[in-house]
């Protein structure tokens, strides 16, 4: 406990009137020389309430006593009052630099000696108490925190497990699309990597880009309500038809909109954006709203053109696989509609890189054709 | 002889002391507690050694207390001594030790009357 007093003097007189003061109320320790004070609050640190300190003193006099309890920041648990007869200018206010608490000037008054040191021992007190609680509450927090951060991680895992079950159900539904959600979801991650370092006006972060990939994946959903007739017909699709495909966009919102609340409101609002608006154009001439430039979102945008790059690069059974050159050139020329000039732009960069994505992944389905036959 | 009495013949300052000590038995028994310490004595030996600087902190004490216990004259000219031993310098006035000797000598005189009664 906390309660007691150390009375630092070389004279003993001063100890004992001092004493007489404060021994109905404290526990006293005295030391004759601040030598014996430096080695009695070493050993009693968490013991001592108060140091009453005497300045002049043989040998080891009050401030040197001063600088090893600032020094070990004893200071900061241990307050000091200095009772000095000392009369010469600045003293008092050397003593306050140094950190002491209260200074009381010989002759002293036992009342006010009394009562000051039971305001510095019950602030102190209260402070070291406060320093405490702060500390555990602070231990405390962090573990909370940790908690926080492992659970976060599981939700993003089992949000990503959701997308995951509704991309295999559009995999299974339409024959085309095992190896192109995949492929989407890779060029989508590269594209918005790159417009997150180059445009920052997107504000577009990691975690972002992170729920953007993830996300991608559910942009045909919609397709598994179109029927078989229409959806897998080998010919080209009439003009009817061809607005029944458009409905892909917006079937796939309300399949969206039936399971809002099972997960994350930032995977679920991704995914209805990319969902709808990854056919709109950035001229407006897009479905199914006429979105114009900035109004689509980003996240529909970066996803359009990554489908639109996997769409040409693929082989699909109503046409041949076009090379990445010309793929390359044909999305920047505009022909396969108009896109974002930030998006291009991000994109005549990172060509490099959807190009060895693009080989990567044919070998990787290549490797799993060869070793599935 | 009465504790006030003691005081009266040393020019002390009686009230003040009991007002600041509270009480008139700690006055008394820290008044003749004073008989049995020797910074008076250090004082004297530190001095004839030439030793100013263990004589200032001698005188210092010296000052402390008779501050502390009303004993005004004494503190007078102790006060005196310790500002001239300050940096541990001789002093260039050799009547101040002189002084101290002749009023601590009163003092402890006064005192041993208050001791006996």
């Amino acid at each position: 406990m906390r309660n007691k007093v150390l009375i630092v003097d070389d004279m003993e007189l001063n100890r004992e009137i001092l004493a007489s003061i404060l021994e109905k109320d404290y526990p006293i320790i005295e030391a004759d020389s601040g030598k014996k004070a430096i080695s009695i609050i070493q050993k009693q640190q968490d013991e001592i309430a108060i140091v009453l300190l005497d300045l002049i003193m043989p040998e080891v006099d009050g401030f040197a006593v001063l600088e090893v309890m600032r020094n070990q920041a004893w200071l900061k648990s241990i307050p000091v009052l200095v009772i000095t007869a000392e009369s010469k200018a600045g003293v008092e206010s050397r003593c306050f630099e140094m950190g002491v608490s209260d200074f009381i000037k010989k002759p002293f008054d036992s009342a006010i000696v009394r009562n000051r040191v039971k305001n510095i021992v019950d602030l102190f007190g209260y402070r070291n108490h406060l320093e405490e609680k702060v500390e555990k509450q602070t231990e405390t927090l962090k573990k909370q925190y940790k908690l926080l951060v492992m659970q976060a991680e599981k939700l993003k895992e089992s949000n990503t497990n959701i997308i995951d079950i509704l991309g295999t159900v559009v995999e299974g539904r339409n024959l085309e699309s095992g190896e192109h959600i995949k492929r989407v979801k890779y060029f989508t991650r590269i594209l918005a990597e790159q417009v997150m370092r180059d445009y920052p006006e997107y504000g577009l972060t990691q975690e972002k880009v992170d729920v953007i990939a993830a996300a991608s994946a559910l942009h045909d959903i919609g397709k598994i309500s179109i029927p078989d007739n229409i959806l897998l017909k080998p010919a080209r699709l009439t003009k009817d038809e061809y607005e029944y495909m458009k409905s892909h966009t917006t079937r796939g919102c309300e399949i969206l909109n039936n399971i809002q609340g099972v997960w994350d409101e930032t995977y679920s609002k991704a995914s209805y954006e990319i969902c709808r608006h990854h056919h709109e154009k950035y001229d407006g001439n897009g479905y199914p709203d006429g979105l114009v430039g900035e109004q689509i979102p980003i996240s529909a945008q970066l996803v359009s053109l990554a489908d639109a790059y996997d769409a040409l690069v693929s082989e699909r059974v109503y046409k041949s696989a076009y090379s990445e050159d010309e793929a390359f050139h044909m999305i920047v020329s505009g022909e396969c509609g108009v896109f974002n000039p930030k998006l291009l732009e991000c994109f005549r960069k990172s060509k490099k890189k959807f190009e060895e994505e693009n080989r990567l992944l044919k070998k990787k389905q290549q490797q799993g054709q060869e070793s599935g036959s | 002889m009465t504790l006030k009495e003691c005081y009266e013949q040393l020019q002390g300052d009686y009230h003040g002391t009991l007002a600041r000590l509270c009480s008139e038995k700690l006055v008394e028994k820290f008044a003749l507690k004073f008989l049995a310490d020797d910074s008076y004595t250090n004082l004297e030996e530190f001095m004839e050694e030439g030793n100013y600087n263990e004589a200032f902190r001698a005188a210092h004490t010296l000052k402390g207390v008779s501050l502390n216990l009303g004993f005004t004259k004494l503190y007078e000219v102790s006060e005196a001594l310790t500002e001239a031993l300050r940096g541990g310098q001789e002093p260039q006035n050799e009547d101040l030790l002189k002084k101290v000797g002749e009023e601590y000598q009163r003092t402890v005189s006064v005192l041993q009357e208050l001791q006996h009664g």
